[in-house]
């Protein structure tokens, strides 16, 4: 099963190649990445099948280690593992990823950087891949951050403008604020149990000193509420959107997000021992799946719904989390992937047709763009929660494992969610889809858009009903949903979509916020200032560290760039006196020795005149001294 | 007055300087031939004049004198046809033209 350890290396491969590559090459080079994700594609399905019918998480299939380094007697060991829990999320990372990168093609064909797009786009992916199939908290974290600079790279890919590189600065700072939590936390874990595999740390976690798991669950959570975008961190997934769509359709499904939730999942035994963590955990999904959800309502940027939708559905897989239940969690995780690749995918298409992202500027979409429309359609049932499609099977399981912990006030929250959800997402649809056209000339997608959103909308259709086997595979106990459980979730999303047709599809006019906004303005204004988030961050996080920076700005400035100017200055000073004495000193005696011979040379070239008479005169002056000195030293 | 060997001596040495202050300063060759010659005949002088005030017994001096002699007359034979070459050469005996091997 050695194969497993080449999912993660092809895309990673694939990215090595396309970077030496010139702009030129690297854009007429794409079928590498495609190729690379074709490859991981094949082999996580052949190690999902593998895998089945699953079994205990504690028993990997295949788990392969080699030691690292040795830090103060105890081996560092790397490995790479494969149990249910990895299978589940690693045959959906390339789905999701090649539907992503077939699209691109045609989303992002006129871009002159494209290569450098699916080179992005490969490495992500491959980091990903790597984070399922790590085998220890470390190499998790070394791919997750990996992740964080490749959420930076696409968010920023248009950096020539102003929105996607702030956009993408602040994911990087938001999630960085959530890792150094996590780093945190991978100290104190080693701290308590000496180790960093999955199978030392959760094997021993009953063993630990007392308060000691409460610390590395907070710690790792808050590291996976940066990741997972969870309030308060989550202020950076609404401006990912400035990134290209089809890879906002990666951030928000496949990868980025669904890493935090992964690692929750995966710490869950340290939880389980803490409890306190896991009613944070619980309090802090409800938080979010309430707050991304009534965000998400006032949204007039199509993909902006989507990203407070993407927050509200992480904060139900929190809540799953904090009841202690991985099976839904990671349920949720699954179906939400790919409903929500599905509709990221659509709204790059309807972005492409129409031109623009404002839904107050869309409309009557449906005549012209009917595959989206169908697969849209699809889509957006799944995430209100309708049945038969993905959605609602994985939010009954959510809601039936909150009913058996008896959360009732968590279970309210979650149908409220549930109910702002349809509301949602039926508003956009009715903006979107039905009334005036707003936009001429719209068409449909070429077909590299549309097949991979056909493929995704076919999953969302039939996957829910896996969730049964899907737990068994998890090694739980498989539920079908119980009518206490699903009549309530229906009767909200039924509300939900009602209330929404109501104050905008029956409508058949240009449509605007006028209702909510006269009706209730201050809540309405509060919900469009995005509850004040980004404000406090600002505020009090923000304005103070730039006046800090300023002053270290400063500093920096005239003390030390003046010491090492001066530090400067003086080298040039000795090295120009040095050149002064090089010049005149040594080039001055080589000069003075060369002219010297000259001269010596052009006098005495006189001497030898080529007359006998005059080479005898020498000698008979010679001779004439010899005789001398030999007569007076006689004498 | 007894003429002694100082007498001999002197004269040798005035033959030879004036054959030394030729062969320096003449410009035509057949000159400086001659003047080579009046120094080989101070030198004969000188030869005989010891022969003849200090080894009186023997002849040593003398023969030599006489070697002397012949080989000069060798010399200036040569040396004579040298000259007729080079006249024939450049239409010159002038020495001061002879200076192709200068430096």
């Amino acid at each position: 099963m050695g194969y497993i350890a080449v999912i993660p290396l092809l895309p990673a491969l694939a990215f090595a190649v396309l970077v030496p590559l010139s702009r030129e090459w690297r854009n007429r080079m794409l079928w590498i990445a495609g190729a690379a994700m074709g490859g991981s594609l094949v082999l996580s399905v052949m190690a999902f099948f593998a895998t089945w019918p699953g079994g205990h998480a504690e028993h990997p299939v295949w788990h392969a280690t080699f030691p690292l380094a040795e830090i103060g007697g105890k081996p560092l060991e790397m490995g790479l593992m494969l149990d249910p829990i990895s299978a589940a999320m690693l045959h959906l990372i390339p789905i999701v990823g090649k539907c992503v990168q077939v699209n691109s093609l045609g989303y992002m064909h006129r871009d002159e950087r494209v290569g450098w797009y699916y080179a992005a786009l490969s490495l992500f992916t491959a980091a990903m891949l790597l984070l399922v199939l790590a085998d220890n908290f470390l190499l998790l974290y070394m791919a997750w951050e990996v992740m964080g600079l490749c959420s930076y790279l696409l968010i920023g890919f248009w950096h020539e403008q102003e929105a996607p590189r702030k956009a993408s600065q602040k994911a990087f700072l938001t999630t960085r604020v959530g890792d150094v939590g996590f780093a945190i936390g991978l100290f104190a874990m080693y701290q308590a149990a000496g180790t960093f595999s999955f199978e030392g740390v959760l094997g021993s976690v009953a063993s630990w000193a007392p308060g000691a798991a409460t610390l590395v669950a907070l710690m790792l959570l808050f590291g996976a509420m940066g990741k997972s975008a969870q309030v308060p961190l989550h202020v950076w997934l609404p401006d990912a959107m400035a990134g290209p769509t089809p890879a906002s359709a990666l951030i928000h499904a496949a990868t980025m997000v669904a890493a935090g939730v992964y690692l929750v999942a995966r710490a869950m035994p340290i939880f389980e021992v803490s409890g306190t963590a896991l009613t944070v955990t619980l309090w802090v999904g409800a938080i979010t799946a309430m707050v991304g959800g009534l965000l998400a309502a006032v949204q007039h940027d199509i993909k902006k719904v989507l990203a407070y939708s993407t927050i509200s559905q992480l904060g139900y897989m929190f809540i799953a989390l904090g009841a202690g239940s991985v099976v839904a969690a990671m349920f949720h995780l699954v179906t939400h992937a790919f409903f929500k690749s599905l509709l990221f995918l659509g709204a790059g298409v309807i972005i492409h047709a129409s031109h623009t992202q404002d839904m107050r500027e869309m409309g009557g979409l449906a005549k012209h763009l009917k595959i989206t429309t169908v697969t849209f359609t699809v889509g957006s049932l799944a995430l209100a929660g309708v049945f038969p499609f993905s959605g609602f099977w994985s939010k009954d399981e959510i809601l039936a494992v909150l009913l058996h912990e008896q959360q009732y006030g968590v279970f309210a929250i979650a149908l409220i969610a549930a109910f702002i959800t349809a509301f949602y997402v039926a508003r956009l649809w009715f903006r979107v889809f039905v009334g005036p056209e707003q936009t001429d000339e719209l068409h449909e997608a070429h077909n590299t858009m549309l097949v991979p959103m056909v493929l995704l909308a076919s999953i969302t259709s039939v996957i829910g009903i896996g969730g049964y086997w899907f737990a068994e595979f998890l090694g739980h106990e498989g539920a079908w949903p119980a009518p206490v459980v699903y009549l309530p979730s229906l009767v909200a999303a039924g509300a939900g979509l009602a209330l929404s047709w109501w104050a905008y599809g029956r409508l058949n006019i240009v449509l605007n916020t006028r209702p909510l906004k006269q009706r209730a303005g201050y809540i309405y204004g509060m919900l469009s200032r995005k509850l004040y988030f980004d404000l406090t961050y600002d505020t009090f996080i923000i304005r103070p560290f730039m006046r800090l920076a300023l002053v270290f700005a400063v500093f920096d400035f005239k003390r030390i760039d003046g010491a090492v100017n001066g530090v400067a200055r003086s080298w040039r000073d000795l090295s120009e006196s040095g050149w002064t004495f090089d010049r005149r000193v040594i080039d001055g005696a080589v000069n003075a020795s060369a002219t010297g011979a000259k001269a010596l040379g052009s006098r005495l070239r006189r001497i030898q005149g080529g007359r006998v008479q005059a080479y005898q005169r020498y000698v008979v002056g010679a001779v004439v001294l010899l005789m001398l000195w030999t007569v007076v030293k006689g004498a | 007055m007894q003429v002694g060997l100082e007498v001999f001596l002197g004269l040798a040495a005035v033959l030879f300087s004036l054959g030394l202050y030729g062969a320096i300063s003449k410009r035509s060759a057949v000159m400086v031939l001659m003047s080579l010659e009046l120094m080989a005949v101070s030198v004969n002088i000188n030869l005989v004049a010891f022969s003849r005030f200090l080894t009186p017994e023997v002849m040593t001096g003398q023969f030599f004198a006489i070697f002397t002699m012949v080989v000069s007359a060798a010399e200036i034979g040569l040396g004579l046809a040298l000259v007729l070459a080079i006249y024939r050469q450049s239409r010159s005996i002038e020495l001061a033209g002879l200076n192709r091997l200068k430096g």
